[in-house]
């Protein structure tokens, strides 16, 4: 079970119009791996996200998710298979309250599937859920309206939102972004703690100082092509890396 | 005491004629300018279901929300569906469908005297010193009825929850495994059966002209441009405003008059406020 490849990506390629976005990456992510995906502005990152959770299709290449061919899939279709996503810029559902953003994974086919439980019970399992992410439960925090609250719960409401999906993929875009040091400290060991219960991850970030505490594997993205793929010590010696990184010729 | 009566019916027929529509435009952001279409085509069923088929009016009556209601699910996913995003499009591709369906019952001859629905109860009954007919009471109550319905509806059901997590949030909702065109499709086909249902409810009050089918369509655009498209408060609102409008300058100055009132407040609020009274603020990214 440890070490059944969840994720294979082959020969994956995007095109824009004439700027390639995503050229020929390749590969494999084992059960229980946290991957690292990193790489400058622009490098390909987030269209790499799109293309594993459907939202993006490619212009050619091969994606399966336990052995079954998700390339054409629906993004919906993908989620219900258990790959939950955040995004780059906060997506809550505004107008209702923080919780009730849950109820709409917990809704959802697959975890109907997965739980049961009846209606009523719902608004518990979103209060329970949301208190492990620092929306304490006897505070007024749950229950405003989404849009009224601050970005960095907005940013925790997507990961609990996720979550609530009960993925077994985690795909997170720049989750860290526009966080507080303070917030980003107490969500941490959070991530750390799915992992180590089995869920993989794959993470977009840019502060690698937090990153390369949690995560055991990085693939290193320019211009679209993965140009290291290992260990983050390892990946980040690579003489290219450091090239793309602090820019001799190409980053400005 | 009639400018009263006259006002809220008036404003309630208002607020049924427009439901549907902001239904489908609030949930899909799809205009859907066939509604007017949909509104006549369902009388229009109805009545050949009764007169030339021998059905009883409540089993046509459901036969033909049913049947338009499939009608708009399957244009969304016959023609909109190639088309979603191309907001201009879509405007075209449900005018030419409402142009198609009206100008083909026009063609076929259904207007006229005797196109003429049945009321739910015939007789009416005084209130203070005027006469209002039943139906124009069972108009109001159903209106309110409807109401309270797709509040619960949308806020009890899962398909409901599916609405508005789409309308709030699309990629989000597709991220958590809700199928957005499934979601457009039904909120189409409720908005195609709600028009039938507002038609079946005003339509014995006269008799049917297809030339309804496009007045349908401005009115539900007059009130869904004064309140904000997708704001349920806002349709009440705005029906309020321009139901008891008509009233007043129908009783004070002349019938004829009615449609001016509509025009003005279009142009009114367009000019002070474009998205509405309730509308989500959109100036800026409009002006930029």
């Amino acid at each position: 079970m440890a070490d059944e490849v969840i994720l294979k990506v082959e020969n994956l390629t995007k095109r824009f119009g004439g700027i390639i976005a995503v050229d020929q990456v390749s590969f494999e992510l084992k059960q229980g791996e946290f991957l690292g995906l990193i790489g400058p502005n622009g490098s390909g990152k987030t269209t790499l996200i799109n293309l594993i959770t459907g939202f993006v299709k490619p212009t050619s290449g091969r994606i399966y998710y336990r052995n079954m061919e998700i390339t054409h899939c629906p993004p919906y279709q993908i989620a219900c298979l258990g790959i939950a996503r955040s995004f780059q810029m906060v997506r809550a559902f505004h107008k209702i309250p923080a919780y009730k953003n849950l109820i709409v994974p917990l809704y959802s086919p697959r975890v109907r599937k997965l739980s049961g439980g009846k209606y009523g019970e719902r608004d518990d399992m979103a209060i329970d859920l949301l208190d492990d992410f620092g929306f304490e439960r006897d505070s007024f925090v749950p229950y405003k309206p989404a849009g009224s609250l601050p970005h960095g719960y907005l940013k925790r409401l997507d990961l609990a939102r996720c979550m609530a999906l009960r993925p077994e993929l985690l795909i997170l875009d720049e989750l860290f972004s526009g966080m507080t040091m303070s917030e980003v400290s107490a969500t941490l060991p959070l991530i750390e703690k799915f992992n180590r219960e089995g869920l993989t991850i794959i993470m977009v970030e840019h502060r690698l100082k937090e990153l390369f505490r949690v995560a055991n594997r990085v693939i290193v993205l320019n211009f679209g092509r993965k140009i290291a793929d290992g260990p983050p010590r390892e990946a980040m010696s690579q003489k290219e890396v450091q090239r793309a990184y602090l820019g001799t010729e190409t980053e400005g | 005491m009639e400018i009263i009566i006259y006002g809220i019916t008036n404003s309630v027929t208002l607020v049924l004629m427009t439901l549907g529509f902001s239904l489908t435009f609030g949930i899909s952001g799809l205009a859907n300018f066939a509604h007017g279409a949909f509104y006549l085509l369902g009388g229009i069923l109805t009545w050949v279901f009764m007169n030339e088929l021998g059905i009883p009016y409540l089993l046509s009556a459901l036969l033909s929300i049913f049947i338009v209601g499939l009608f708009g699910f399957f244009l969304y996913w016959g023609l909109m569906l190639r088309l979603r995003g191309l907001a201009i499009n879509e405007v075209i591709a449900t005018l030419a469908t409402a142009v198609v369906i009206i100008e083909v019952l026009r063609y076929l001859g259904f207007s006229g005297f005797t196109y003429v629905l049945p009321e739910f109860i015939k007789g009416s009954i005084q209130i203070g010193k005027s006469w209002v007919d039943y139906q124009r009471i069972l108009l109001v109550a159903i209106g309110i009825a409807l109401i309270i319905f797709l509040f619960l509806f949308t806020h009890r059901t899962k398909i409901g929850l599916s609405f508005r997590a789409i309308s709030q949030n699309e990629r989000t909702a597709i991220s958590l495994g809700i199928d957005s065109d499934w979601t457009a499709a039904l909120s189409l086909s409720f908005g195609s059966a709600l028009a039938v249902i507002a038609g079946l409810v005003i339509l014995p009050l006269g008799s049917i002209d297809t030339q309804i089918g496009y007045d349908i369509l401005i009115s539900a655009l007059a009130v869904g441009i004064v309140g904000g498209l997708e704001s349920v408060p806002g349709i009440l609102v705005a029906s309020l405003i321009l139901g008891f409008g008509q009233i007043v300058v129908a009783t004070f100055i002349k019938a004829q008059w009615q449609t001016v009132v509509t025009l003005a407040a279009i142009v009114v609020i367009l000019a002070v406020k474009p998205s509405g009274i309730f509308g989500k603020y959109k100036e800026l990214e409009e002006r930029v």
